[in-house]
């Protein structure tokens, strides 16, 4: 099923013409957006890019980059100056509406922090208005509050075809226990989202059960990562991976997977300090869900990064003949 | 409307001889609609089937807060709460809430919550910054945080007070800004400066797990960010968190993406961060280290000129409280 109401854009094949959204046929078009990776999937998390686009290059969805984009400020930035915030966000969403496409991330916070902007500018005008005319000023288009904010996860759940998906799953899971970490800023507040979001979400268990994996539920599943609390409150943070991880684990889990770069450098770079700091082994590897996505679709594993993982999952996702 | 049988599946929980909790789940059977509350379902356990269950509860309309407990994950509150909206598979999980001693069933004791309150001195003080020449729109920030009737869910399902009993929690940290947003509170810089120790607004890690659960919308979380704002306003950046925060401000400000490379130096000092040395070389060994030289963004000329536009008029951009609509 396809959400009304996107503001998508379709590139027509040669074999015909796209002027409905309704899912989208593999042979006919395909979905394209402006790209925002985020800082993290820049840097320190360069897997989760390179899988989000090999898999997306495979699937015929347009990523398009953004060159003046800059880092979105995170929360961080609404704390020490909000209007800057917002026209930092503003101006991001303003080259992505020039393009004439939706914005796509893959970064939770990058996707609570454009989503909150976009949200403010559609229903309060006012702001909107203010942000505008000092975009105006600074000689910057002024962002017309047309576009929606996803992230590539719900276009895999909720905007591509799920037929024409599992038609691609080359390698299924075969029943391996995956845990899926949703992490908070995809998630809450749950008004902010053109997406699906909130308690009730299931986003993650659903691309699992797609991928032929049996998705484990576990009590700290939408919980925080900690990282954004990583260097302030370090002991906290620890102690936040350790919990999750552990529940995970004690639900099953086999593997546990992530929509966010962010959340993916706590749960899966920081798993050996946090073990270290409780003194319990947990030993889960931890992975992008784009990196899985790819691994199930058989993306090489050089395209897909696995290498850069804290834990291999290699053992684990051989056993079930995924890689 | 139909009705149907649900099993509330309730944590049972008393005290041992030896004065340890001693906890057990019980099901009980109960036929209710989809728009029955889980008080009402409670107060049917009760009265018909088993006399000795345990809970708080006094107004039945969401106002007083005592029926707040764990409802299928979440805390909410139980006389606000259809049974059909939280059952899964006709099953209706209870339990206490969490981050709280437990004293019997489904009871704690709210007292180390009250204290966390009490510990940001909830009424208005005297002194040189208060102002009582003020208009209507002067309470807009106020009036944000005082629908709070501290019935403790934020507190229950704070992700952080779960790992850090000494994080002072959403509800006392929602409850500082009304008097540091209040015109005729006289210290709001003294609470500001104690507002910046550790374990007080710089240790949210803002999960917005509190913004979701509150039953009347007072939104934590935006309380605690607007108090960081006035926090740094008046000079309070010392410490790791504030230092995170404004790191966040140059980077973007001079290239437009993050210095990953200097940021944990410039967060928690080169003490800190040499501490930390044997987390950089784990991360080192899986090519997990940030360039020296970060990328930098397109026209970045535009982003001076907002930020010195904005540094000029300062635009109010400030959510204000919306007009309460009784339930």
């Amino acid at each position: 099923m396809i959400a009304d109401g996107y503001n998508l854009v379709f590139r027509k094949s040669n074999s015909g013409s796209a002027n409905r959204i309704s899912g989208y046929k593999e042979s006919e078009m395909s979905l394209e957006f402006a790209y925002y990776p985020g800082c993290g999937a820049k840097q320190v998390q360069k897997e989760a890019d390179e899988a989000a686009r090999a898999v997306c290059q495979e699937l015929d969805i347009g990523l398009f980059d953004m060159p003046n984009a800059t880092c979105c400020g995170a929360v961080s930035l609404r704390e020490t100056k909000p209007a800057f915030s917002l026209a930092v966000a503003a101006r991001i969403l303003s080259e992505a509406e020039a393009q004439g496409r939706d914005l796509v991330t893959i970064c939770n916070t990058c996707l609570q922090t454009l989503s909150y902007a976009n949200y403010r500018f559609k229903t309060e005008p006012e702001i909107l208005e203010k942000i505008n005319k000092v975009l105006s000023e600074a000689g910057v288009r002024p962002f017309e509050a047309t576009i929606k904010v996803h992230h590539l996860l719900w276009v895999m759940t909720d905007l591509v075809d799920q037929t024409m998906l599992k038609s691609r799953i080359k390698r299924p899971l075969n029943g391996l226990r995956v845990a899926p970490f949703y992490g908070c800023h995809n998630l809450r507040p749950e008004h902010i989202y053109d997406g699906e979001a909130g308690e009730k979400a299931d986003h993650l268990h659903r691309l699992i059960a797609t991928l032929g994996g049996d998705p484990v539920s576990y009590d700290g599943q939408d919980k925080c990562c900690g990282f954004h609390v990583m260097l302030s409150d370090q002991e906290e943070m620890k102690g936040m991976v350790a919990k999750n991880c552990l529940s995970a684990k004690n639900a099953g889990a086999e593997v546990m997977i992530s929509p966010c770069t962010l959340c993916d450098m706590a749960m899966g770079a920081y798993q050996g300090v946090a073990e270290k700091s409780v003194g319990k082994f947990i030993g889960l590897p931890e992975m992008n869900f784009a990196q899985l996505l790819g691994a199930a679709m058989e993306i090489d594993e050089k395209k897909l990064g696995l290498n850069r993982l804290h834990i291999s999952p290699r053992p684990t996702l051989s056993a079930r003949g995924v890689l | 409307m139909p009705v149907k049988f649900y099993t509330f599946r309730i944590q049972r929980n008393r005290k041992s001889r030896e004065g340890r909790i001693e906890s057990r789940w019980q099901e009980y059977r109960v036929e209710a609609e989809e728009t029955t509350t889980v008080l009402t379902a409670l107060e049917e356990i009760k009265g018909h089937q088993d006399g000795g269950l345990t809970f708080r509860q006094s107004c039945r309309s969401a106002i007083c807060g005592s029926c707040a407990m764990k409802i299928s994950g979440r805390t909410r509150l139980a006389c606000k709460t259809h049974i059909g909206a939280v059952s899964r598979d006709g099953v209706v999980e209870v339990a206490p809430m969490a981050n709280q001693p437990i004293l019997k069933d489904l009871v704690v004791d709210i007292g180390p919550f009250f204290k966390r309150i009490r510990k940001i001195k909830p009424y208005l003080e005297e002194g040189p910054e208060a102002n009582t020449d003020v208009g209507k729109s002067a309470y807009d920030q106020v009036n944000h945080v005082t629908q709070c009737i501290m019935c403790g869910c934020c507190y229950s399902d704070c992700t952080m007070s779960e790992v850090s009993p000494e994080f002072i929690g959403p509800a006392a940290l929602a409850k500082a800004f009304r008097f540091v947003s209040d015109p005729r509170e006289g210290q709001k810089t003294a609470r500001l400066k104690d507002l910046s120790e550790n374990h007080m607004m710089w240790s949210c890690s803002r999960c917005a797990m509190c913004v979701e659960m509150c039953p009347k919308d007072v939104a934590p979380m935006e309380a605690i960010v607007k108090l960081r704002t006035r926090g740094l306003e008046k000079g309070f950046k010392d410490g790791p968190g504030p230092k995170h925060a404004l790191a966040f401000h140059e980077d973007i400000k001079k290239t437009g993406d993050l210095n990953e490379f200097t940021l944990m130096v410039r967060t928690i000092g080169v003490i800190g961060a040499m501490k930390e040395m044997g987390t950089m070389l784990h991360f080192m060994k899986k090519g997990k280290v940030p360039s020296p030289f970060p990328h930098k963004s397109g026209n970045l000329d535009e982003l001076s000129k907002i930020y010195d536009i904005l540094e000029r008029d300062k635009p109010d951009v400030e959510t204000k409280a919306k007009e309460v609509v009784p339930e």
